[in-house]
């Protein structure tokens, strides 16, 4: 008999459910099985009705996260193996409206991200492409931050974003941090302004939530400290 | 306004790591561990910077904690009026604190 895996899934359907409930199955076990083969196995062969949302199945795309084990991760990127044990718990990303099971609703998350201008503007003088040294400090930690696939675990794990509905939020600050800090970006200071007020950068307390669950190992808080200074130098005229 | 009160927020970090420091080791260890008289006090309390020291203290440990606990506030959904009225309330025990501690300082430095 081949091992099994013991899978208690978190189910909840707000038109249906009174309140949520938790499923058990009994997975079989094959080699280099992840959490996304472990749902999809659910779903193709024990319960049709149970919903999860992903789509690239190689941790680009960031939209199988989910929280397993008292963590959130990638589900597709989560092997089983890594768990140490054979007991399963899955549940919707926390602090997030939970939309059915194991989907939750992104519409806060992306709500944030849309205040901080996430696109790149360019300045009207710059007709010439800009030479940014490969060498220079600033570009590489830019271009560690430009790893973000905005898959909401960092927000998950947020205790700020859990009790202010307002707060930015870890991606969403990490992404104002890499465009202000592009020399190249038109409206810095516009962005600074939204990123300085009260549910912007300090209400975050640098507990590395955030940086823990990161599945791409990004640092946000690290941004955010950045953002912090940058907003007091700011107030001393130095953009 | 937020940039400015969590700039002066790391200062009076610093300030009371050294003033705090200062404070415990002449509390303590100024006599060998032993501990001090009232005329102890009141010698300590004639040196004008000693009391500056004591006001630092005062002022910067007053701020910090209520910056603190206003930031906690923060941290949590609230309205504009009930964020006023905290930080009304906060800024309110704060000075009243404050002129309180220098207050009590300077009666003892005169009455010595």
């Amino acid at each position: 008999m081949p091992d099994v895996l013991r899978v208690k899934v978190f189910r909840f359907n707000p038109d249906s459910d009174v309140e949520p409930r938790f499923d058990e199955f009994e997975v079989p076990v094959f080699e280099n099985m992840a959490i996304l083969d472990v749902v999809m196995h659910i779903q193709n062969y024990m319960d049709r009705t149970l919903s999860f949302r992903f789509s690239c199945r190689i941790g680009m795309c960031g939209s199988c996260a989910m929280y397993v084990n008292g963590r959130a991760r990638l589900a597709c990127r989560t092997q089983v193996s890594s768990l140490k044990t054979k007991d399963i718990t899955v549940m919707p990303l926390p602090n997030f409206p939970i939309i059915r099971d194991l989907v939750v609703d992104m519409e806060p998350f992306f709500e944030k991200w849309k205040k901080i201008k996430p696109y790149y503007v360019s300045k009207k003088e710059i007709t010439e492409p800009v030479v940014v040294r490969p060498g220079s400090g600033e570009r590489e930690f830019i271009d560690d931050m430009l790893d973000c696939i905005t898959c909401g675990c960092c927000y998950s794990a947020c205790s700020m974003a859990a009790t202010n509905s307002e707060y930015l939020g870890p991606a969403a600050l990490n992404r104002a941090y890499t465009l202000i800090a592009d020399k190249r970006d038109a409206i810095r200071v516009e962005r600074l302004k939204v990123v300085d007020r009260s549910y912007g950068v300090w209400r975050c307390h640098t507990q590395f939530n955030c940086a823990e669950v990161c599945p791409k190992n990004i640092v946000p808080t690290r941004s955010i400290q950045n953002l912090k200074r940058r907003c007091v130098f700011y107030k001393f005229g130095i953009v | 306004m937020h940039a400015w009160t969590w700039l002066l927020q790391r200062i009076s970090a610093v300030i009371l790591l050294i003033a705090l420091g200062w404070h415990i080791a002449l509390l303590h260890f100024s006599k060998g561990g032993a501990p001090l008289s009232y005329n102890d006090i009141l010698i300590r309390l004639n040196t004008p910077l000693l009391v500056s020291l004591d006001v630092l203290l005062l002022i910067f440990g007053l701020y910090h904690a209520c910056y603190g606990v206003y930031s906690v506030f923060l941290d949590f959904d609230s309205s504009k009026k009930e964020r006023a009225v905290v930080l009304a309330f906060l800024i309110a025990i704060g000075l009243g604190f404050a002129g309180f501690g220098i207050f009590g300082l300077f009666t003892i430095v005169y009455s010595a």
